[in-house]
């Protein structure tokens, strides 16, 4: 194309950048008259602008014959949820139809049970609810709880009063009754803390285990003798015989103070 | 083409942030925009990204529209067009190896161009005669300069008068003329010479 209009030549009257200038008026039909004529007749004798006019003029054709596209169904509402990220059938509903008025509770069902049902109706939800009321049917079945009971359940402000005062009296009583015994158990206690001092911990023994260099046997191996240790010592107890039955371990520790 | 009251008064609802307004401009544009793209770019994925990146940059810059300016579809042509060149330059390096040979459509059915030539002397069936010739003048399309390419589309298929495609392609008029010209021997020139093979 530029060499064309580089070796621009005047035939009838007119150039070849003036054919090129008119070409696309004359392919588009509004070059008419003598314009047209001396256009036609430069097509005719030039052997640039001639086989130009005919490539063209193919060219238009073939793209004129070219029809539109049909443009994908979704590209619509792809385009409107990334500009407004509102979809298309949302966007219509909302803009067609007239909004109902909806009272407080249909308000607070749509904007927070129903999210929170749909939540709860989830597989993994739904498995994990069945599992904790099996294990709460078994705990109750085996603590001996039934149904029943808890529907017998008074929920009047006097029976509610009544189980109270029943619940603390039982709970006064059986501190009572169990004071006793508690108070034998500290006596108990207290004998026993006085007879026996307090024992080294494990990991200093193990510790002087170790360090042991004098190749004598384990003490574990003289266990047995300490059972005349102990007769020894017990034998100046004043509680007598009663206290005989102490453990062994305990006076197996002593022995190693010893 | 378009009623320009009509129009201004759907950018002034879309600019006031009515979702209504918006839909109908991109159901109006849509299409058009769309087979912009698909010609100039070649295949439909990328005609489809390309049309909705020019809907966003509308969405974005649909304040900066002025009315008394030109029209409004000159100014949607003008954006899909300067996203078509952008794309073109991100998207040069991949088209350094393609030939005729290659398959540059994955909208229709991907076949060399060579091979996609319609059989004149037994055709078996009129549409399907038809849909292959489009393929082979989309293909020879594609085989264009980007600047002959756009200038083409524009006054062939898209029906845009000289004017609105210089205001749109920020080129003189006469420029206009002169590429629409060069296009359309260039593409009447390749497709001649494939035929010729074929004969």
């Amino acid at each position: 194309m530029p060499d064309r209009i580089k070796n621009d030549h005047t035939s009838n009257g007119i150039g070849c950048n003036e054919f090129d200038l008119l070409l696309s008026d004359a392919l588009d039909g509004v070059l008419s008259g003598p314009g047209l004529d001396r256009f036609q007749a430069h097509a005719r004798t030039c052997k640039t602008c001639g086989p130009l006019l005919e490539e063209a003029e193919a060219g238009r054709t073939w793209l004129k014959g070219l029809t539109e596209v049909e443009p994908p169904a979704s590209l619509v509402s792809n385009i409107l949820a990334s500009t407004t990220g509102v979809d298309t059938q949302r966007l219509r509903t909302m803009t067609r139809t007239p909004q109902p008025h909806i009272s407080w509770w249909e308000h607070v069902q749509a904007s927070y049970l129903e999210p929170m049902w749909a939540i709860v109706r989830q597989p993994r939800f739904a498995m994990s609810f069945g599992m904790a009321f099996f294990a709460l049917s078994v705990s109750l079945t085996v603590a001996g709880v039934k149904p029943r009971d808890v529907l017998q359940i008074s929920l009047r402000p006097s029976a509610i009063k009544r189980t109270y005062y029943n619940t603390q009296a039982r709970v006064v009583r059986y501190v009572d009754n169990v004071r006793p015994v508690l108070e034998v158990q500290a006596a108990l206690r207290g004998i026993k803390r006085n007879m026996n001092p307090a024992e080294p911990g494990p990991s200093k023994q193990q510790k002087e285990r170790k360090n042991d260099t004098t190749q004598q046997p384990e003490q574990k191996q003289d266990r047995n003798y300490s059972q005349t240790g102990e007769k020894l010592i017990l034998a100046g107890d004043p509680l007598g015989p009663s206290n005989r039955d102490l453990p062994v371990v305990s006076v197996t520790t002593y022995r190693r103070f010893v | 083409m378009e009623d320009v009251q009509v129009v201004a008064m759907l950018v002034r609802r879309c600019i006031a942030g009515d979702a209504a307004a918006w839909e109908e401009i991109v159901q109006t544009y849509n299409r058009r925009i769309y087979n912009i793209c698909y010609r100039f770019a070649g295949t439909s994925d990328d005609a489809q990204d390309l049309t909705q990146e020019v809907f966003i940059k509308m969405y974005r810059t649909l304040s900066s529209y002025d009315a008394s300016k030109g029209a409004f579809v000159t100014w949607v042509t003008t954006i899909t067009r300067n996203l078509l060149v952008d794309h073109f330059r991100k998207t040069k390096q991949d088209r350094m190896t393609d030939s005729m040979d290659s398959t540059a459509s994955d909208h229709e059915d991907a076949q060399p161009l060579s091979e996609q030539i319609p059989d004149q002397s037994a055709p078996p069936d009129t549409r399907v005669r038809q849909r292959e010739l489009s393929q082979t003048v989309h293909q020879a399309l594609g085989k264009l300069s980007p600047e002959l390419r756009e200038a083409v589309i524009l006054r062939d298929l898209q029906d845009m008068d000289y004017k609105e495609i210089a205001t749109a392609l920020r080129v003189p008029e006469g420029t206009v003329k002169s590429r629409i010209n060069r296009g359309r021997a260039e593409l009447g020139r390749l497709l001649q010479r494939t035929y010729r093979q074929v004969m």
